[in-house]
């Protein structure tokens, strides 16, 4: 009998998807799916809310969290502390990939001191602070461009050292000594305008500023998280097969040019 | 008052409002006021003097042209003359710059304010009635937050008396929150007919979660992004009770949106004690704005332009696309000038899954065509519906005006600056 092609399936957790989606920000959920689908490979998204289950929480195979407009955040922040806290440590250092965009940055840091100087506790998984100095110093807002190391490369996939996105926060975020930042700052501000920094990285997180839809124009990271999140799950390199990205390089290059990179 | 300040002030205002017209400036419905502002920083507390039965505001993130031209029919229709603010000329410059254009005194003025600027003009003027549509997310980069606006607006309407009469839309659990126990009295429309119930909630709402409590509300039906039948079934905070439901009258345009526009409109008629039969009437001759679902002759063919400019927006614009009986070719026109937004990420909030097997062609243009065409890409079934992009969008209306059949529309969805670029092409007229 001929043994059947192997299928290959991951499951993304999506924390808080009704309270973290500020401004497209659900569009890397999109991308990630069609990427999937594309290949032949199953992806299932699963809810990583109020009601979410610390076991299936466990068993996923990538994170993905986007921005929270005070509010909402107010609304999740000790859910997502006391609940999910633990259960996502374990998945960081289990080296399951993750994607944190906009404002859930700050929310992985150890603290966030907001504008009238009240000390919000983060999830203490990456050495970093942020603080907010007040509404009279300007916010962070424009496109942005960072580049980044060969670090997230897929063999055999088209690689650019650039990712393109869009930067608006009021918040500053300091690294600690031992974390590596995402990327370094070619167009605009990152992490606090002030030392080149953009996002942080550890282990198999990326942390970013960018908000709203990532990897619609950095189809790159896109490969780099569902080619890791297999790697983790299946034990074995498996190979990506190429998608015809034209649209997606063209609207990150019309980007570049835009801005003079 | 300083009344040499004062009449600088108009002097210039009329001056530059005259040039401008003379010599076509697209910016006359702005600078004449915002230089006699400079002058004279109160001025609007003079002006409104010459309106002599009534001011009305329109505010909210959609519908706020329409609204405010149905409501300027009605009060015509009455009998009465009309001021209003050109559209989208609605912070304070663009309302104070109308009454530049005004020789005598009005009956009426009606006028569309920015969320933003709300609470500035509500300072200056507590309007006869006071029409709160609706919040949606909105060009995050300009406005900011949802939560932001609504808190704002409520310092403010808290200081309205009840000499003012506010209708509001029932169905936004927001607008709901920041009219409750006011001292201005408060109308509330709503829908109330579960025809309309969307069969799954929308990705883009803003305010699912009690505005009072953080509670998770429940909905009987949604009539889309977060406007339904809601409740909260933590601190009591229900739904309030309805004036006017989508049966009280008949709207004269497609969209379920226009049905909000149309109620509301009416209850500003009735608060006006304009008779019901008079109010519908001035309905079925109503004529809509470009961009707002008027139907242009081009080349030989039927167009429709409909303004696009945030998810909401958006998914309500495809969902009345989808349910027309006029059929054809789409194109959708993303910019990111000053008044579209600069960022462009909410197009990934908009359900462009409903085009998935659109059958005519779709085709994208705009400053934006890439992070457009990339966002349908990953939308349609690229087997089932074929999709084009041009960024020069002279030459993308040429191409999909040729797409069409005999008696098919050709529908555009566009944001700000794109529709008046492609009124620009389709009618000649420049300024809107």
């Amino acid at each position: 009998m001929k043994s059947k092609k192997e299928s290959y399936s991951i499951t993304i957790g999506w924390l808080y998807p009704e309270l973290m989606s500020t401004y497209g920000d659900r569009g890397n959920i999109l991308v990630l799916e069609k990427r999937c689908a594309m290949r032949g490979i199953g992806c299932k998204i699963m809810p990583i809310d109020f009601q979410a289950d610390e076991k299936d929480i466990e068993k996923i195979d990538m994170v993905f969290g986007g921005g929270a407009q005070d509010r909402q955040q107010g609304i999740l922040i000790d859910d997502l502390r006391k609940r999910k806290g633990p259960v996502l440590g374990r998945l960081l250092h289990n080296n399951i990939p993750g994607l944190f965009v906009c404002g859930s940055p700050q929310l992985l840091g150890s603290f966030y001191m907001t504008g009238d100087g009240k000390k919000l506790e983060g999830l203490g998984l990456f050495d970093m602070e942020s603080r907010h100095f007040g509404n009279d110093k300007p916010r962070c807002i424009g496109n942005m461009v960072i580049f980044i190391s060969d670090a997230y490369k897929v063999d055999d996939l088209t690689y650019k050292n650039t990712v393109v996105g869009f930067e608006n926060h009021g918040g500053r975020t300091y690294l600690g000594d031992g974390l590596k930042p995402f990327g370094t700052v070619l167009v605009g501000n990152g992490n606090n305008g002030e030392d080149k920094t953009e996002g942080a990285v550890y282990k198999n997180w990326i942390a970013t500023y960018s908000h709203g839809p990532l990897l619609a124009k950095n189809p790159h990271i896109a490969d780099f998280l569902i080619a890791k999140a297999l790697e983790i799950k299946y034990r074995k390199v498996i190979k990506l097969s190429k998608l015809d990205d034209t649209l997606m390089w063209k609207a990150h290059d019309v980007m570049l040019g835009r801005l003079g990179v | 008052m300083n009344t040499v300040q004062y009449f600088i002030a108009v002097a210039i205002g009329i001056f530059v409002s005259r040039i401008a017209r003379v010599f076509g400036y697209g910016a006359g419905s702005t600078w004449p006021g915002e230089l006699a502002l400079r002058v004279y920083p109160k001025i609007l507390q003079q002006l409104k003097k010459r309106v002599t039965k009534g001011i009305i505001y329109v505010a909210g993130t959609n519908g706020k042209t329409t609204t405010s031209l149905m409501i300027s029919g009605i009060l015509k229709n009455s009998g009465g003359t009309v001021l209003h603010n050109t559209s989208g000329a609605n912070l304070l410059n663009g309302v104070v710059s109308s009454f530049f254009n005004l020789w005598r005194k009005t009956d009426w003025a009606v006028f569309e304010i920015d969320e933003n600027s709300l609470p500035t003009l509500l300072r200056y003027i507590h309007p006869d009635v006071l029409v709160l549509m609706n919040l949606f997310r909105d060009q995050l980069d300009r406005y900011g937050e949802v939560d932001a606006i609504a808190s704002s607006w409520r310092t403010t309407l808290t200081t309205l008396s009840d000499t003012t009469t506010i209708v509001a839309n029932g169905d936004d659990p927001m607008i709901a929150a920041v009219t409750e126990s006011l001292k201005a009295r408060v109308v509330y429309i709503g829908l109330e007919d579960p025809k309309y119930y969307l069969p799954k909630m929308q990705h883009a709402t803003d305010s699912i979660y009690c505005p009072k409590c953080g509670t998770r509300l429940t909905y009987g039906g949604v009539y889309f992004s977060h406007l339904g039948k809601w409740a909260c079934g933590s601190c009591g905070f229900t739904h309030p009770d309805i004036l006017l439901t989508a049966a009280s009258y008949t709207s004269p345009l497609e969209g379920v949106y226009n049905i909000y526009n149309t109620l509301a409109a009416a209850a500003v008629g009735e608060v006006l004690k304009i008779d019901v039969g008079l109010i519908q009437k001035s309905f079925d001759a109503f004529h809509p704005a470009f961009g707002r679902m008027e139907e242009v002759l081009y080349h030989g063919v039927f167009i429709r332009v409909l303004l696009s400019k945030n998810p909401t927006g958006f998914n309500e614009s495809l969902r009345t696309v989808l349910a027309s009986d006029k059929k054809g070719p789409m194109m959708i026109v993303l910019n990111d000038r000053i008044p579209d937004g600069t960022d462009v990420s909410w197009i990934w909030d908009v359900d462009f899954e409903q085009l998935k097997n659109y059958p005519f062609t779709l085709m994208i243009s705009g400053c934006r065509t890439y992070d457009m065409a990339v966002r349908m890409g990953y939308a349609i079934d690229d087997k089932k519906t074929h999709m084009e992009h041009d960024e020069n969008l002279e030459s993308a209306i040429e191409k999909i005006v040729h797409k069409a059949n005999d008696g098919e529309t050709v529908w555009i969805l566009a944001t700000y600056s794109a529709m008046l670029d492609v009124r620009k092409i389709i009618t000649g007229k420049k300024i809107l």
